[in-house]
């Protein structure tokens, strides 16, 4: 995780991305308008969001089949980089539908969701402070880990299927046409994800390498 | 491996409920004139001097996130020397 | 081995019978308070309020009454247990009981709220399925929460942070679902809710099959 090919790779896609966000030609939408380019900012929040939790999901599963500590903590700081994404989403979010929804909070199921989501990973932490034991710590906060994704999975992916939502890709509201991405989108969103998820890994390889060397201190 | 399989089917199960239709964006979209959209801003150029000043936030960011990665390393360094002296 | 441990379950309850009555008691008070808070019968009462209203006093009762499932354990109990017993059926076994506890718990408060607060289910036995689908569901996310929290110090307020997010997804389908068997809508119309809340309930149950053993070691 020292390299730094991988680090400018990040930069360099970022920067793009935040160049094609404000240049490329947008659709012209009614009641988007311009917003249509938060698309590259704020729905990228979100992705990047659930690839990070994914990601520290799947590392305390090695913990707990290893009992390697290691992991424990990439887990830790990838659930912590994972938790600033969802506020910097949730908090865009409602920038955006201040203007495009008329309120900042719509009562949206999506927007809903990112909220629990958000309280979960925050009672994680809490659960993990009021634990001393450094082994039991990260085996129960592992646990938690696991157990409160696989609650995430009907709840992110499956009922904001079954109401009808603002956001675009479901529900049938009339009011706000249900649009789908095109490919002149795509180009730049794809990137934009890839991108914010790499500086997310970034920031979140920065705090590992700082609680290690905190860590050796306290030895 | 079969608590997995057993997992990943259940969670296609839950996949199984009806999604929506969605619409496509079109290339009509593109041209379409009658919704209003920064114009002017392109027409003038200014669209230039946001995209300048959201560069330099960013780049600023990146320069901060860099000299802490440089600290973080030199820090590692002199700690992880002292144990190995010790 | 997991109807033994029922059964073990059982006795155990049947020597603190004070502790279920508190329960039922607590069950009974709760829909007293809501009562007189609204002041008001059905037909003032939003259908829509009565549902919700009685989903959040399960909630509560269901929190309280499962809570105790691993924090009344003693350690040397638990150590004892442990060398007798599987993880595996040591959880399956819990998550029956609590399940059946609930159930009996929902009906009770059901048969109560409906008593003060007036019966406006139409479709009564859709009810019942998905007040059944919903005990099964909130025990088993409940009891492998409970094993959690009783690791942690201040565990019974960990409990509910710990389980209120987990729960709201399973909530929302449940009120949604049980929503529509008061309205008595065609029952076609929502079998994919009901499908979906079998799924939620084996999803959770599997996880906390597959995570237990981890969490009995330590």
């Amino acid at each position: 995780m020292k390299k730094t090919w991988w680090k400018i790779l990040a930069v360099a896609i970022l920067i793009y991305a935040i160049l094609g966000a404000l240049l490329f030609d947008a659709p012209r939408l009614n009641i988007l308008n311009e917003t249509i380019r938060n698309l590259h900012f704020h729905v990228t929040m979100w992705f990047g969001m659930i690839i990070l939790l994914t990601a520290s999901m799947v590392l305390a599963i090695r913990y707990l089949r290893t009992g390697n500590q290691k992991f424990d903590l990439y887990s830790v700081e990838l659930a912590n980089v994972g938790v600033l994404f969802s506020i910097l989403g949730l908090v865009t979010g409602a920038v955006w539908a201040n203007y495009a929804w008329g309120e900042p909070w719509s009562g949206d199921p999506k927007q809903n969701g990112a909220a629990v989501c958000l309280l979960i990973y925050l009672a994680y932490f809490v659960l993990r402070n009021s634990i001393n034991d450094e082994q039991q710590r990260g085996r129960i906060g592992g646990i938690y880990n696991i157990f409160a994704f696989a609650a995430l999975i009907p709840l992110l992916f499956i009922l904001p299927r079954m109401t009808d939502s603002l956001h675009p890709g479901n529900g049938g509201n009339p009011g706000f046409n249900a649009y789908d991405m095109d490919s002149r989108l795509r180009i730049v969103f794809y990137p934009a994800v890839i991108g914010w998820t790499l500086l997310g890994l970034w920031m979140a390889s920065l705090r590992i390498r700082m609680r290690k060397v905190q860590k050796q201190l306290e030895d | 491996m079969k608590k997995v399989l057993t997992l990943l089917a259940l969670f296609f199960c839950l996949n199984m409920v009806s999604g929506q239709d969605k619409i496509e964006i079109t290339a009509d979209d593109y041209e379409n004139t009658t919704v209003e959209m920064a114009d002017t801003m392109r027409s003038n150029g200014k669209i230039y001097v946001v995209v300048a000043v959201v560069m330099v936030v960013f780049v600023g960011l990146i320069v901060y996130m860099i000299q802490t990665e440089r600290k973080i390393t030199r820090i590692e360094k002199e700690v992880f020397k002292e144990k190995d002296n010790s | 081995m997991i109807f033994t441990l029922i059964q073990k379950e059982f006795i155990l309850e049947w020597r603190q019978r004070y502790a279920i009555n508190g329960i039922i008691l607590y069950l009974a008070s709760t829909v007293f308070i809501c009562y007189m808070s609204f002041n008001l019968k059905l037909g003032l009462v939003d259908p829509i309020i009565w549902n919700a209203l009685f989903w959040v006093i399960i909630l509560f009762t269901a929190v309280n009454a499962v809570a105790k499932s691993f924090l009344q354990e003693s350690y040397g109990r638990t150590l004892y247990y442990f060398s007798l017993v599987k993880p595996e059926s040591f959880i399956i076994s819990k998550t029956i009981y609590y399940s059946g506890l609930l159930l009996l718990m929902s009906i009770l408060g059901f048969l109560f709220y409906a008593f003060v607060m007036g019966n406006p289910v139409q479709d009564k036995f859709m009810y019942l399925l998905v007040l059944c689908l919903g005990s099964i569901g909130l025990s088993s996310t409940l009891t492998l929460t409970s094993a959690i929290a009783s690791k942690a110090s201040n565990s019974s307020s960990l409990m509910a942070v710990l389980s209120f997010p987990i729960i709201i997804p399973l909530l929302l389908v449940l009120i949604k679902a049980s929503k529509n068997a008061m309205d008595g809508l065609d029952r076609s119309v929502y079998t994919d809710q009901l499908l979906t809340l079998v799924a939620i309930n084996a999803l959770i149950m599997g996880f906390s099959y597959l995570l237990f053993p981890y969490l009995w070691r330590s």
